[in-house]
């Protein structure tokens, strides 16, 4: 692939800008274009993310796969506005990222991107209901009463409100972190391994939610994962090797992406 | 084991740094007090080694056998005819108040004033006069002053200056300046000296000495000689060696200063009390912190000892560093001290500082004793860890004692302090002082395992008024570890404790004093004495008697006298007048009091006596007097023995009055009664006129200058106090670091976790305040009412002064907060969600 200066790159994406505006704003969620993150310099320089281009359009659920050392949770966090890239553009809605400051950037998190970790969802001194609440709480906002009562009723919480993350299992947990993300009506959500960490009936369990808000809410969800069967319930799987997109595959089943990473680890 | 130590230390530098400083403080103040009080002895010692180095004998009045200051000057030709005596020189001291220009008082407001007979005989002669500067007084208007006194006025060789003494006020001519042996003068005391015959004219001693100073002459041993003069002079005069009176001398200073280097140690041992503490409370959270790892060393096969010596070799390598750092800044403090006090007029003698071995011995033990004792509890805890806890999540956090166990081990622990304080304050007697120290240590420390809990309702009430998100995260943070947050602000309530209790103390002292005031003295107007070397003089009293202005003139003398071995304050009150100036609600009429003795109601009880019964009193010099009990009264500002004022000039002497009061006569305005009082006194500055409300004012300001002291002194455990409130907060974020990154993430900026944080040192530092209040008040009480029979009678409780405390308290939490918020609000969002 070719290593384009800067400069070039950057002229690149403001004829992208130019040629459809419309289109970006209306279809693409997030995107990333020549995206580069050099680690560590000379002979132990890292490039963990070379050159990546990638959008991801709205109310769709995609999932990033790839081995471990691919790239797969750096081009996660640079998304998500929690790392910054060497060099390259990302882009949440119509913002740039990259000109952000750290307060307009946490801004930008806390109003438009929702989050869901592998593990460490939750802060473990506010019960369920005030972690989920948390990023309104935090933005000083008011929760849209109606919209929490169906994301925790989705999720089958409401039982669960008023306990404290010690005292809920690994999948209220996770489902928990889902109704944060959710509540406040993020454009995006990222996912890093959410079901990383939980029996594969609570899994399924998030995992059906989380398909269920692409397709019924119309909610848009990045997930990076290691396991076929979590990215089947994606409708799009991106396949990252090396710090390079090498395959992408739509409407995906345990089969085929099982198939496709054979061939991406010889 | 003691690399893993060195590398655990060298890991977290910063977090150590403040726990090690908590140690240095406490040391420093422990070594500082020692280099002070042992600076003061040598330099005193090597003072009044080189003043009486020629003496080798010395003559005066045997203190045992009689309370006269002088003796007959033929005394002196006897002494001069002992075989063996080369020179003898007699001369006379006495109360010397030097005037300034505007007709103020020179000194006097704490060190003495003393008057001297010039000594012709230089080899005897305390005093020397430099080259250049002038010569010895040698008529009756001569003197010469000391050159710390003459650099202080301005004055010099040739110029005039007022001195009063105890006939009044004369006009002398400055003919020399004197040094004290090598000193400008002698600690801060005001030195002036006169021919001899003028001198016993001014101190009326005419045909008197006060003492006589002897030479021998080669060869013969001072020990020999003074047996010799002994034999050769009359009785009720005693002889002692220049050696004896040199130590009699030292003894003096040391005793007058023993008070401030007992107050010096006891904030020392406050501060190191409080340091302890800290340190305690460091140790416990890194050993939380570092379960795992210690996990893992028992996993690999280290035993639990081995793991307790981990933490006891990591605590001692601290513990030396910090105590020896300590030790070197004692002598910093040391300095700091001596230069206050010669800013304050207390000069000490010029010279290095004594650094003993045993100040450095007895600071480094402190300092490593009270550091490896602190970390003993968490040592043990780190012991208990179950090598399985480096593979589980959950088991990282330790399982809390049960809170029975707590409450009843902090109940009991509380309530021994609260009865050792309560017998101390009982007993009064020797092992009082040491059963309230203890006792209120052990207060303290009870109080400490009680803390954490009421640790959480008292958090969740104070962050009630506190709205958003920050605040709540706050509050949550401070009850999760209730004894985390418990001991931090225990720490803190030590410090405020002690200052709340002086500010009661303080408080009750100034409104009993106005209460008494205001009830029991009926008179317009006060004299009393700024000089405390010299009472009111007879002639004063008279003085004011002549003013019609006054109706009533009566004074109060205040001296010692024994019953029983105990030596006891009496009053001497004058029978026909003290009715219409001072109310002590005698049991008789004072005007037929005549030679009885009037009894404290309650000093009566205690001793078993009645009333009519005579009891043997001895006066120092006059021996035993036996006196018929008259009668009981109530009100024992002054002393709880009553006798007349014949009786008291009689037995004790005339220059003891304390205090004369006067009421105005029918018409006559206070202005005026002042103004009379002022033509009255016109030759005695040293006498100061006050109004009743005046008084009050001026009890308030002394009650005041120590109040302040003690609080600029407790200030350093409120230092300390912080040190352990950052400590603890910066801990307390490296173990929440992950949590932060979440909160970050999920979008909080980093001002609100700046506030976060903030809100929680508010939150910890006020409930330590609230606690050490809370104890001040109650300690407060206990002490007022037990005083209540020695003139302490109304409890008064300062809630403007608490409230300042709590305020400074709180801020001082959010200063101490500034360094933790700061880390946090800088903490990696990326870092941070993917630390382990």
């Amino acid at each position: 692939m070719t290593n384009y200066s800067e400069d070039e790159a950057r002229r690149r994406k403001e004829q992208d800008m130019t040629i459809a505006p419309g289109k970006l704003e209306t279809s693409i969620a997030a995107r990333m274009s020549e995206g580069v993150k050099i680690y560590g310099t000379g002979t132990a320089e890292v490039r963990a993310l070379d050159g990546i281009d990638i959008g991801f359009e709205k109310a769709r659920f995609t999932a990033i796969m790839g081995p471990s050392g691919s790239g797969k949770s750096t081009l996660l966090h640079a998304l998500a506005g929690l790392d910054n890239l060497t060099s390259g553009t990302v882009y949440i809605g119509d913002v740039e990222l990259g000109s952000l400051n750290d307060r307009k950037l946490t801004l930008l998190r806390r109003e438009r991107v929702g989050f869901i970790f592998q593990a460490f969802n939750l802060i473990p001194t506010l019960s369920a209901e005030e972690n989920i609440t948390l990023p309104m709480d935090i933005a000083g906002t008011k929760p849209d009463r109606e919209w929490f009562d169906q994301v925790v009723e989705i999720l089958g919480l409401g039982d669960r409100l008023h306990h404290r993350p010690s005292e809920l299992s690994g999948g209220q947990q996770q489902r928990v972190a889902a109704a944060r993300a959710l509540v406040s009506r993020p454009e995006i959500i990222f996912a890093d391994e959410p079901s990383g960490n939980l029996d594969s009936k609570s899994g399924s369990e998030l995992l059906e939610f989380m398909r269920t808000a692409v397709r019924e809410l119309g909610q848009t969800i990045v997930m990076v994962t290691h396991d076929p069967v979590a990215a089947s319930y994606a409708n799009r799987v991106v396949f990252l090797a090396d710090g390079k997109v090498v395959d992408q595959m739509d409407d995906p089943t345990t089969e085929s992406v099982i198939d496709r990473m054979k061939t991406l680890g010889s | 084991m003691f690399r893993t130590a060195i590398k655990g230390l060298t890991a977290n530098r910063l977090r150590m740094a403040l726990t090690a400083l908590s140690i240095v403080l406490g040391v420093a103040f422990v070594a500082g007090s020692f280099v002070f009080t042992d600076t003061i002895n040598a330099r005193f010692e090597t003072l009044f080694t080189d003043v009486f180095a020629g003496v080798d004998a010395t003559v005066r009045p045997d203190s045992e056998s009689t309370n006269a200051q002088s003796f007959d000057e033929s005394v002196l030709a006897d002494v001069e005819a002992v075989e063996g005596v080369a020179v003898a020189s007699g001369g006379v001291g006495g109360f010397a108040q030097m005037i300034d220009s505007s007709g103020e008082p020179i000194g006097g407001q704490g060190p003495p004033t003393l008057g001297f007979s010039w000594t012709e005989e230089p080899q005897l002669n305390s005093l020397t006069i430099a080259d250049g500067n002038g010569t010895a007084p040698a008529g009756p208007t001569d003197v010469v002053i000391d050159v710390a006194t003459s650099e202080a006025q301005g004055l010099t060789v040739g110029d005039a200056i007022d001195i009063q003494t105890i006939g009044g006020i004369d006009t002398f001519t400055i003919t020399g300046l004197a040094n004290f042996g090598t000193e400008d003068n002698l600690a801060g005391a005001t030195l002036s000296a006169f021919e001899l015959t003028r001198a016993q004219e001014l101190f009326d001693l005419e045909g008197q000495l006060s003492a006589i100073e002897v030479l021998a002459e080669d060869g013969v041993e001072p020990e020999a000689l003074v047996a010799d003069i002994s034999a050769a002079v009359p009785s009720g005069i005693e002889v002692v060696t220049g050696e004896q009176q040199t130590q009699e001398q030292l003894d003096a200073v040391t005793e007058g200063l023993g008070f401030l280097s007992t107050a010096l140690l006891a904030f020392a041992g406050v501060a190191v009390f409080v340091g302890a503490f800290v340190i305690q409370n460091t140790f416990r959270i890194t050993v939380a912190q570092r379960v795992r790892e210690l996990a893992l060393l028992r996993a690999i096969g280290a035993t639990g000892s081995q793991v307790v010596r981990l933490v006891f070799v990591e605590a001692a390598i601290i513990a030396v560093v910090a105590s020896a750092v300590g030790v070197v800044a004692g002598i910093g403090v040391a300095e700091l001290i001596k230069t206050a006090m010669d800013a304050a007029g207390l000069g000490i003698p010029d010279g290095p500082l004594t650094v003993e071995i045993r100040t450095i011995v007895v600071s480094m033990i402190v300092g490593i004793g009270v550091t490896l004792v602190s970390a003993l509890l968490p040592a043990r805890r780190a012991s208990a860890i179950p090598p399985v806890a480096a593979m589980s999540e959950t088991s990282a956090r330790a399982t809390p004692k049960s809170l029975r166990t707590r409450s009843i081990v902090g109940t009991i622990v509380t309530a021994v302090g609260v009865a050792a304080m309560a017998l101390g304050l009982i007993l009064e007697n020797s092992t009082s002082l040491s059963l309230v120290a203890s006792g209120a240590l052990s207060l303290f420390i009870g109080m400490s395992v009680l803390a954490p809990l009421i640790a959480r309702p008292v958090a969740r009430f104070l962050s009630a008024p506190i709205r958003g998100v920050t605040g709540k995260l706050a509050r949550e943070n401070t009850i999760r570890q209730p004894r985390r947050t418990a001991s931090t602000a225990s720490a803190l309530m030590i410090g405020v404790a002690l200052v709340a209790f002086t500010s009661i103390f303080a408080a009750s002292i100034s409104s009993s004093i106005s209460d008494t005031l205001e009830e029991s003295f009926p008179a317009d107007l006060a004299f009393a004495s700024t000089n405390f070397q010299v009472g009111v003089s007879p002639v004063a009293i008279d003085e004011l008697r002549a003013q019609e202005e006054f109706e009533v003139v009566s004074a109060i003398s205040a001296g010692l006298f024994e019953i029983d071995d105990a030596e006891l304050n009496v009053a001497g009150v004058e029978p026909e007048t003290v009715d219409s100036v001072y109310q002590l609600g005698s049991s008789i009429e004072m005007s037929e009091l005549g030679d009885r003795l009037l009894v404290f109601e309650e000093a009566l009880e205690t001793n078993a006596w009645s009333v009519g019964e005579t009891v043997t009193v001895v006066f120092n010099g006059v021996g035993e007097v036996p006196m018929e009990i008259g009668g009981t009264f109530t009100d024992a500002t002054f002393a709880q023995y009553v006798i007349s004022e014949d009786q008291f000039f009689t037995n004790i002497g005339d220059d003891q009055i304390t205090i004369a009061f006067a009421s105005l006569a029918d018409g006559v305005t206070l202005e005026e009664g002042q103004a009379a009082a002022d033509v009255a006194l016109a030759e005695f500055p040293t006498i100061d006129v006050n109004t009743k409300s005046e008084q009050i004012a001026e009890a308030e300001a002394q009650v005041n200058q120590l109040v302040t002291l003690f609080t600029g002194l407790l200030s350093l455990a409120l230092v300390i106090a912080l040190l352990g409130i950052a400590n603890t907060l910066a801990l307390s974020i490296v173990e929440r670091t992950r949590e932060i990154g979440l909160l970050r993430a999920v979008g909080m900026v980093r001002t609100q976790i700046r506030q976060m944080v903030r809100w929680e040192a508010l939150i910890t530092a006020v409930f330590g305040a609230l606690l050490g209040v809370a104890i001040g008040t109650g300690i407060g009480y206990g002490v007022v009412a037990s005083l209540a029979d020695d003139g302490l009678g109304s409890f008064a409780l300062p809630a403007g002064q608490l409230l300042i405390w709590i305020v400074i308290a709180g801020v001082a939490g959010l200063i101490a907060s500034i360094g933790p918020a700061r880390k946090a609000a800088k903490l990696d969002v990326l870092k941070a969600i993917s630390y382990e």
